[in-house]
């Protein structure tokens, strides 16, 4: 992948732009959220095939359209009505309107249940293709997450794929200033976990995390540490940027800071 | 007089087992309940296709979620007081995902020693209100049997209602169960009818036998409370004075909601009376409980008699 990373870099900038855009336009949504999710969705869907995908943390949805409009598996008037009336491009994800959205979440700490599912049955049913859940590390707070890792302690399922989006931040505040996790990697490790902590904003170590996964013989997650607003110095790190409108100036300011990113 | 038949629980644990001998997509998934809903027997038969979640209902309803979406066909049994608990997990995960699980709420109705928190008793409600969701409740052993079929057969989700207790067979074995159909057990209804379902059935049958020298009273049975046949009803109500709903479970969103906002939509300018639950309940004998909130034969005719006069 090394030799192809530039580009790789430029589409994730391109999907952040067309994020920012989406978002501009519906005047409401998490761009906080979702910016910190574009490179480990852009890598599922561009390294991946035959996989399901359950958003666990719907509120990211956005980050998910822009996305799928990258690869032309969502319509301009759909994506650009982002949370509009009758658009396909609800707030939470709804698989009502799409083929490829494989579970309608937004109720936190339900969507890895829902992958153990279909992880089973991607199993039992002999199919290709690998099941990833995204995980907020904010969701973590639910308590079916922990009902889902007794669960996965006591059976291995090779076809799951788990990733914590690691932002630090929720819905009201910081993790840490609310209810703080440590030990992330060793509440995990107590469930019998093998953690495999990146960052994850990078495209080759999250490539790496997912092989080591697919090898591992147990069960595994990937911690991917990563900035909430990652790509926009203002959103980074803000806990404003989590569910704010993206007024005008900083529309224009965001996406200016896109392009000259760009190699 | 019928014969007193297997419980409500053992015929269904029976039927899932022969159901899933024949289908390879049956999956039955129990949170540490499997002896009291009868799925110990698809474990011990079928062990490959049973998931044990232990004592976590949120994650066996989502675990059923990702099955049925997958092509696969999942029963979760707990009971109905549990599973209709976990409403926002029954509500997003299986309901708006229109996910085809089968939910079999068990312990309906009043149960004995255990108590309220245990007993489903606004089971009903939870579900009516969330949208997908089909309900049924079978009133006896081959109504189970063949409720079971239907919904091992349906593309959108639904929630079995059943009883832990044996009750008398009332159908033949051709019985053909039929969705949204109002079964009359007992036609003779000039003065009134009484709608109602499961286990309750055959206490509105006693009750209109005891009543039967003052009053012609009419028994219906429905199984099927979501979706209901509107016109069936609606012809019933025609033939009667006064109509009364009988349920062991809150009169709150059950049964006797139902036909009363179907009498409110069609504009039914006759009396209906809901007789149920209006509280938690208590400990005590099934038969003794039963007495106790005027759900039993006689109980039931008292409630009748005196709205009767009115």
């Amino acid at each position: 992948m090394s030799k192809k990373l530039v580009t790789h870099i430029n589409n994730c900038l391109t999907i952040r732009s067309l994020l920012i855009r989406s978002l501009y336009k519906a005047g409401s949504g998490h761009p906080g959220s979702s910016l910190s999710l574009i490179e480990m969705l852009y890598h599922i869907y561009r390294f991946e095939k035959n996989f399901k995908l359950i958003l666990s943390k719907g509120h990211g949805v956005p980050g998910q359209y822009a996305v799928m409009k990258f690869f032309n598996q969502i319509d301009d008037k759909n994506f650009y009505n982002l949370r509009k009336i009758n658009s396909k491009a609800q707030g939470h994800p709804d698989r009502r309107n799409f083929k490829k959205i494989d579970a309608s979440t937004g109720a936190l700490g339900q969507g890895l249940s829902i992958a153990i599912g279909y992880a089973i049955a991607q199993e039992y049913q002999k199919k290709s293709g690998y099941v990833y859940c995204i995980l907020g590390d904010g969701e973590l707070q639910e308590g079916q997450i922990w009902e889902s890792l007794m669960f996965l302690n006591s059976k291995y399922l090779k076809k799951l794929i788990i990733i914590v989006d690691h932002n630090k931040f929720q819905n009201e505040d910081l993790i840490s200033k609310t209810l703080p996790m440590p030990m992330i990697e060793k509440k995990w490790q107590s469930f019998g976990f093998k953690v495999f902590k990146i960052d994850g904003h990078d495209l080759n170590s999250l490539d790496q995390a997912v092989k080591k996964v697919k090898n591992t013989k147990k069960p595994s997650v990937i911690i991917a540490d990563t900035i909430k607003g990652k790509g926009i110095s203002f959103m980074e790190n803000s806990g404003h940027w989590h569910s704010a409108k993206i007024t005008d100036e900083f529309y224009i300011k965001a996406m200016k800071e896109l392009n000259d990113k760009k190699k | 007089m019928t014969k007193k038949n297997k419980s409500i629980r053992d015929v269904f644990g029976e039927s899932l087992v022969k159901f899933g001998k024949k289908n390879k997509k049956i999956f039955a998934i129990s949170p540490d309940l499997k002896s009291a809903t009868k799925l110990s027997l698809f474990k011990k038969e079928i062990p490959e296709r049973f998931i044990e979640t232990g004592i976590a209902e949120a994650n066996a309803i989502g675990i059923a979620s990702g099955l049925a979406m997958s092509g696969l066909k999942p029963v979760v049994a707990s009971f109905g007081s549990f599973l209709s608990g976990k409403n926002i997990e029954i509500r997003v995960s299986i309901g708006f995902n229109n996910a085809p699980v089968v939910l079999v709420g068990t312990h309906g109705g009043l149960i004995g020693p255990d108590g309220p928190t245990q007993a489903g008793l606004q089971d009903i409600s939870v579900m009516r209100s969330i949208p997908n969701i089909k309900i049924f409740q079978p009133a006896s052993a081959i109504e189970t049997t063949e409720i079971l079929r239907h919904c091992l057969n349906l593309k959108v989700p639904s929630y079995i209602r059943i009883s832990r207790q044996a009750n008398k067979e009332i159908y033949k074995k051709d019985y053909k169960f039929i969705e949204g159909k109002a079964y009359i057990i007992k036609n003779d209804m000039k003065d009134g009818v009484i709608f109602t379902s499961g286990n309750m059935v055959e206490r509105c049958l006693d009750a209109a036998n005891m009543m039967k020298e003052k009053y012609k009273i009419g028994v219906v049975n429905i199984p099927s409370i979501k979706p209901l046949n509107t016109s069936s009803i609606l012809k019933i109500i025609s033939k009667t004075k006064k109509v009364f709903s009988v349920e062991d479970h809150s009169i709150n969103g059950g049964l006797g909601s139902t036909i009363l906002e179907l009498i409110s939509e069609h504009n039914v300018k006759k009396p209906l009376y809901l007789h149920g639950l209006k509280d938690f309940t208590q400990s005590g004998g099934v038969e003794e409980l039963y007495k106790y909130y005027n759900l039993d034969g006689a109980g039931i005719a008292k409630f009748l008699s005196k709205k009767l006069l009115i």
